[in-house]
């Protein structure tokens, strides 16, 4: 059954229709609340709040764009506002926690481990819309006409946040590497200073 | 940094998506060609791209679905039971302000009205069943003239042959104003009625024919 079907019929109260949907989107909306949250509690949390949403007010749904980009933008909307809240009254994450849900297996390469670490720490600097922009674009794969649609804004204006995205994200890397290399370099020195 | 190397990074992490239009393709494929900097820009631009893809996606896992599933089911079957938002719930509070303030006004004009003309309200039916025995009573009740009013200036004082007594209310109703304007307003029983008593008043001589006008004690 196609979406516009089954969304009809979720727009008649059909809950196994709307849970079909559900299970076609889940991976993408949890993997997308993940990249912005970094948190997989809480990216369970808001992907399951998304659906919700949506499940309210899908009436209000005019089949006009696409049921998956109107998924999108609740998702990110409410990761917006979590973001915000947790912006608002300090839940600093720590970069530790940063290891992929589901990877138990302690023989995974340390240097990948360590690399994807410094990853989600430069992507947590980003402001958030940069980084919807790198997730919808680089894991969801959206073409710029449909981020516009899921954030807002023009095709033109989606293709400068995401090439500006990408510039600041290698800068932030470029930073963690320097700082690695700093701190290899003086290791006696970082071991006074955190010691203080 | 040249100022065309800085126009054309400024569109190198779209590149290699070949999302760009075909005149930006073609001039940053010939500016890659013979610009060492930007070539490296592009390659370490290109390297982050696939940093971020390679992260890859996270898979909690199946068991991490089924409890996933179940939570959002019994959510979702909470909210089909309950009644879908109504129109008028999407209100903004403060915009029930405006009806409050139209209530508050109607009320206040409505009493302002009936203080200014209370006449204007017939009065009710039941109201006029109360009121006539309260009217007979009054008719048999025996008149007592009215004391002395104490001279004070600028009030209005009538007076009557009898020196400052002041006459009954009717009688007052009765002396004052023009005989043909007041007939005017009245219907014919009305006129018949107000004859009638006018006459009365003449042969008990309460109606005085030397009606001084009012004047300023």
């Amino acid at each position: 059954m196609t979406d516009p079907q089954l969304v009809a019929r979720a727009q008649e109260g059909d809950l196994p229709a709307f849970e079909e949907l559900v299970k076609k989107y889940q991976r993408e909306i949890y993997s997308l609340a993940y990249r912005l949250v970094l948190d997989a509690e809480e990216a369970k949390d808001l992907a399951q709040q998304a659906f919700l949403q949506a499940f309210v007010h899908i009436r209000s749904f005019r089949q006009q764009a696409q049921f998956r980009t109107w998924l999108f933008r609740i998702a990110i909307n409410q990761c917006y506002s979590y973001l915000k809240n947790r912006k608002k009254f300090g839940d600093p994450v720590d970069c530790e926690d940063f290891v992929l849900v589901g990877e138990e297996s302690p023989e995974e390469d340390l240097v990948a481990q360590d690399r994807r670490q410094r990853l989600y720490a430069a992507l947590q600097r980003l402001p958030a819309k940069q980084l919807a922009v790198i997730t919808l674009k680089l894991e969801q794969g959206l073409s710029y006409e449909e981020i516009s649609r899921v954030l807002g804004g023009t095709t033109g204006a989606a293709r400068v946040n995401y090439c500006q995205a990408i510039k600041t994200l290698r800068k932030y890397l470029q930073d963690e590497d320097d700082h690695e290399v700093a701190v290899r370099s003086y290791p006696k020195m970082v071991t006074r200073i955190s010691r203080r | 940094m040249k100022w065309r190397c800085a126009l054309i990074q400024r569109w190198l992490p779209a590149y290699p998506d070949g999302d760009l239009p075909s005149f930006w393709r073609g001039r940053i494929r010939s500016h890659l060609e013979r610009c060492p900097v930007c070539r490296e820009e592009s390659a370490g631009l290109a390297e982050t791209i696939r940093a971020v893809q390679a992260a890859g996606e996270p898979d909690p896992g199946e068991a991490f679905w089924e409890d996933f599933n179940r939570d959002l089911h019994l959510e979702l079957a909470r909210s089909a039971q309950a009644p879908a938002p109504s129109r008028f719930s999407k209100i903004p509070y403060y915009l029930l302000g405006a009806p409050a303030v139209a209530l508050l006004v109607f009320w206040v004009a409505s009493i302002y009205l009936h203080q200014e003309r209370p006449g204007l309200a017939p009065p009710s039916p039941m109201a006029q069943q109360e009121k006539a025995p309260e009217k007979e009573k009054m008719a048999a009740r025996p008149r007592v003239p009215a004391p002395a009013p104490e001279e004070t200036a600028g009030s209005v004082v009538l007076a009557t042959h009898n020196g400052y007594e002041m006459p009954p209310d009717d009688d007052v109703d009765l002396l004052l104003g023009d005989l043909d304007t007041t007939l005017a307003g009245m219907t014919e029983k009305e006129k018949e009625a107000f004859l009638k008593r006018l006459r009365q008043h003449d042969k008990d001589g309460s109606c005085s024919k030397e009606y001084s006008a009012p004047f300023w004690a």
